[in-house]
This record gives C-alpha cells, structure tokens and sequence, in this order.
C-alpha cells in the first residue's frame, strides 16, 4: 500500500472527504501541478482500485465498462471525457490542471485542488527528510555526512525537483578530491578539442576557487594573501572569469 | 337522501390542504393537520387577515385565485365562507408540486446515509474555504434512496453558493407529517436549510437543475437555500 504523508489542513480535508465517500458511488477528481501527490493520494485512500491513464482514451472506456472502482490518471489528457459515463461508479481521477471547467463541473461531484509544495511547508520537511534517507541509502553515504539545513529547495517541480535537487546535492556534498578530479576527467575526456583547451578548461578549476574564496573571506586582498598570488593577478582573473 | 348524520371532521382533519375556522375575535376554533404545520411558518393573524380581506360579503362561501407562499408551502388559491356571526373558514388550496418531465431511474439509486454525503460535502467546503459554520443535524434520519452523484452536485454547488457568507448554518431535519408521492408511493421528506447572512446567486439554474433531476423540492432565497428531499426507500 502506497503511504501518504501530510500535515496540510487542506489536504487533511481532502483525505477525510475522500474516506467519508470511500463507499458512495460518485466521482471525485484531484487537480493539482505535477508532483504534488495527486496520484499517491489516490492510491494511498484506493489501494485496490483499477488504476487507468488518461492518455488511451480507448483503456478508459474499457476500464469503465469493467470496473465499479477506478482511478484514471493525467485526465487532462483524455480526447474526449465528454463521452464517459461515470454513472453508479466510484471514479477518482487525477490532473495536471482543470481544462474544461464546465465539463469537470458537470462530471465531477467532488473537485478537489492539490495544494502545490510551496503551500505545505510542513510537508516539505518531511519529504526533504524522506528523500535524504532515500538518497543517502541508495548512494551508500552515511546520513550524519550531510548536513540537512544546508540543502537548498527547489520546489519549481514541487517534489520531482526537489528530490532532483537533494540528490544532486548529497552527491556534491559527499564527493572527495578523488572524486572531483574523476568527474572533471569524464567531463575533459568528452569535451576537450580546438586550439585553446588549456585556457577554456583552468575556469573549470579557478572560477569555483575564486567564488569559494570570496564567500569565505570577503574581500579581494585577504583572499589573495590566502591563495598566496598577488591582488593584481586575483583581480585579472575575477575580471577574465567573469565574476561579480 | 340518507338523513344519517355524517362526521366530515376526520376528512378535513386528514386533507392535505389546510383548513382553519377562526372565531370573530381572530381566535382559532379547528385547525386540521396541515393547517398546523403551517402555523410552523406563518402566523395566526395574518391568516386571519387574509380570511377577512377575502371574505365574501354576505353569509355564504367566496373562493379566490390568488398566489400565497409561506416558506416551502404553496397555495394557488382560498376559500372564505361564514354561515353566522361568530365563525368563519379559511381553506387553503396547495399548488401541486410540478411533475418532473423524465421519470426517476429509482432501482439506480443506492442506499445512502445523508449525513455522510453532506459531511464530506462540507469537508471538500472546508479545502477551499475557511467560513465559520455550524452543523445541526439529525443522525437518525434512515438512510434512503438516492443518486449519490447528483446529489453531492447538488449540494456542492448549493455550498458554494455560500463560499463568501460570513457564518453558514447548516440544518438538516426532517419535515414530520409532510409527505411527497413519488411514482405511486407516499415518502417522507427531509429538509436541509443553509443559511447565512447572504449567497451568491450564480449558479441558481444549475442547483435548480440538479435537484430538479432528483426530484427535489428546493428553496432559493437572498440568504438560505432550503433542499426538500424525499425519503425513497
């Protein structure tokens, strides 16, 4: 059985809604941006329920004349929802975005709105926390090498992005220098040609050197005392590497 | 002709229109059944307002066409008659219900608890909205015969009706003595009022529409929608 987490007051409602009409016949659909739980969701209340895509028209017609319980996924993508009928059955559909409003409004009783990530904080921190444990598990690296506060969210894509983002980071987090020079290896041995390879690729070192730095000591003369080169120099290559 | 004296009292008793014989004083002397549910929404005088307003102007009976509405009651038309100083009738004519055009697919409908519908009803209210509101309801209202879909439009669309309302309150009773035929048979009626301070009228035909498929009686006014709902069992 799917497991589903929230602590969102509006998704609370949604959920007791949903288990209050678990045994009624009506059709209910959840529209919400991509990746916020939609389909989770309905797995997580119908875990034996037949589970259709919108994308074949054709599946959900059969699915419908062979099921009382059905959940059709990405119903935004159904060519003609106009022709289905829904009548005495229990239907739990899923999209991306609302489409026709008077058609959903005339075949849905219950229309529920998926809060986006960015309006369930809660819910954030425990998928950060659910994604760690996953990635660290997966890549093999030891939870208390990574450092949970220090990893930026991107919720552009709610959790698709945010679980990109966790895992590309405990992967840059946990790299060593061994691991460093590999990847720069791998990315030279790809793109290394023309008549100027020494000078386009020293960025690949400098530039993350000088950013680091400055962040870490703020000004150009302490930096350039600790990187042990002259302050002329430092500021020739901040000017030839672009940065601010 | 039999000269047998015949007890008519128990016929108007049990009409289903109301009837009410008032004194000279405005006082009432016989009220049947119907007439006092609707003493439930009107008051007594002006009732006894209307009879002396229509009355006919020597001893005798007048009937008059005119339209009356007290809350979900309807009448289309009253007759007023006094046969002595100190009595006079009032009856009232209930307009019939209009028959739905397309017949009730009832062997579709399923057995429903509506207190479970209009809960998670007021549960998808509550993810959208945050009015305050109060529930009253009866939970031992039986579980009757319903299209379950329709009937969750219905009372979504009616919900929203109220989504900028400052306070809603939500009562669902059922209405004792009143009755409806459906398809030959005499079923009971639930009432489920919403009230609130005002309502947004936008979507009017459509809850008309919609309870008018389940054949339910509904009540639009400037702050409450009132849904009559028949008890098919």
């Amino acid at each position: 059985m799917e497991t589903f987490f929230t602590t969102s007051d509006k998704v609370e409602h949604i959920i007791k809604s949903f288990n209050l009409t678990k045994t009624l016949f009506v059709s209910s659909i959840i529209i919400g941006e991509p990746y916020t739980g939609k389909k989770s969701l309905a797995r997580h209340l119908f875990p034996d329920a037949f589970l259709v895509s919108g994308k074949n028209q054709e599946a959900v017609k059969e699915a419908l004349e062979n099921y009382d319980e059905l959940i059709i996924s990405d119903f935004e993508k159904l060519s003609n929802p106009s022709s289905l009928d829904f009548d005495n059955k229990r239907i739990i559909a899923t999209a991306n975005y609302l489409g026709n409003a008077t058609l959903i409004d005339e075949l849905f009783a219950f229309i529920y709105t998926m809060p986006s990530l960015k309006e369930r904080a809660e819910d954030v921190e425990y998928l950060k926390a659910l994604f760690m444990k996953e990635a660290c598990e997966t890549l093999m690296i030891e939870e208390s090498r990574v450092d949970m506060h220090s990893l930026p969210l991107n919720l552009s894509m709610n959790s698709k992005s945010l679980k990109k983002s966790i895992y590309l980071d405990i992967v840059k987090l946990s790299m060593d220098e061994e691991e460093i020079q590999e990847v720069i290896y791998q990315y030279i041995l790809k793109n290394l040609d023309g008549n100027d390879g020494y000078r386009k690729y020293l960025g690949l070192y400098e530039k993350p050197l000088i950013e680091a730095g400055l962040k870490k000591y703020g000004s150009q003369l302490q930096l350039s005392q600790i990187l042990g080169i002259n302050r002329n120099t430092l500021r020739k290559k901040i000017h030839e590497q672009h940065i601010d | 002709m039999n000269n047998t004296l015949i007890d008519f009292e128990p016929f108007v008793e049990w009409d289903n229109n109301p009837f009410i014989l008032f004194s000279d004083q405005g006082k009432i002397l016989y009220l049947n059944n119907a007439a006092e549910i609707l003493f439930g929404y009107v008051s007594q005088k002006e009732l006894y307002n209307i009879a002396l307003s229509y009355a006919p102007q020597n001893f005798g009976y007048r009937s008059t066409t005119l339209s009356l509405a007290y809350d979900t009651f309807n009448f289309h038309s009253i007759t007023v008659g006094y046969e002595n100083e100190e009595q006079i009738s009032l009856r009232l004519y209930n307009t019939p219900r209009i028959q739905t055009s397309h017949k009730l697919e009832t062997d579709k409908f399923i057995t429903t608890d509506i207190n479970i519908l209009l809960e998670a009803n007021i549960a998808l209210f509550k993810t959208k909205n945050t009015n305050p509101m109060r529930l009253l309801t009866d939970q031992d209202i039986p579980a009757f015969k319903i299209d379950q879909n329709n009937f969750s439009k219905l009372l979504r669309k009616s919900l929203d009706a109220f989504r900028a309302s400052d306070s809603i309150d939500i009562s669902l009773k059922l209405l004792i003595g009143q009755h409806v035929m459906i398809e030959g048979k005499k079923e009971s009626l639930i009432q489920l009022n919403i009230l609130a301070n005002g309502r947004y009228a936008d979507t009017d035909n459509e809850i008309r529409s919609l309870a008018d498929k389940s054949q339910i009686k509904c009540l639009l006014k400037e702050q409450s929608i009132k849904l009559e709902v028949p008890l098919i069992q």
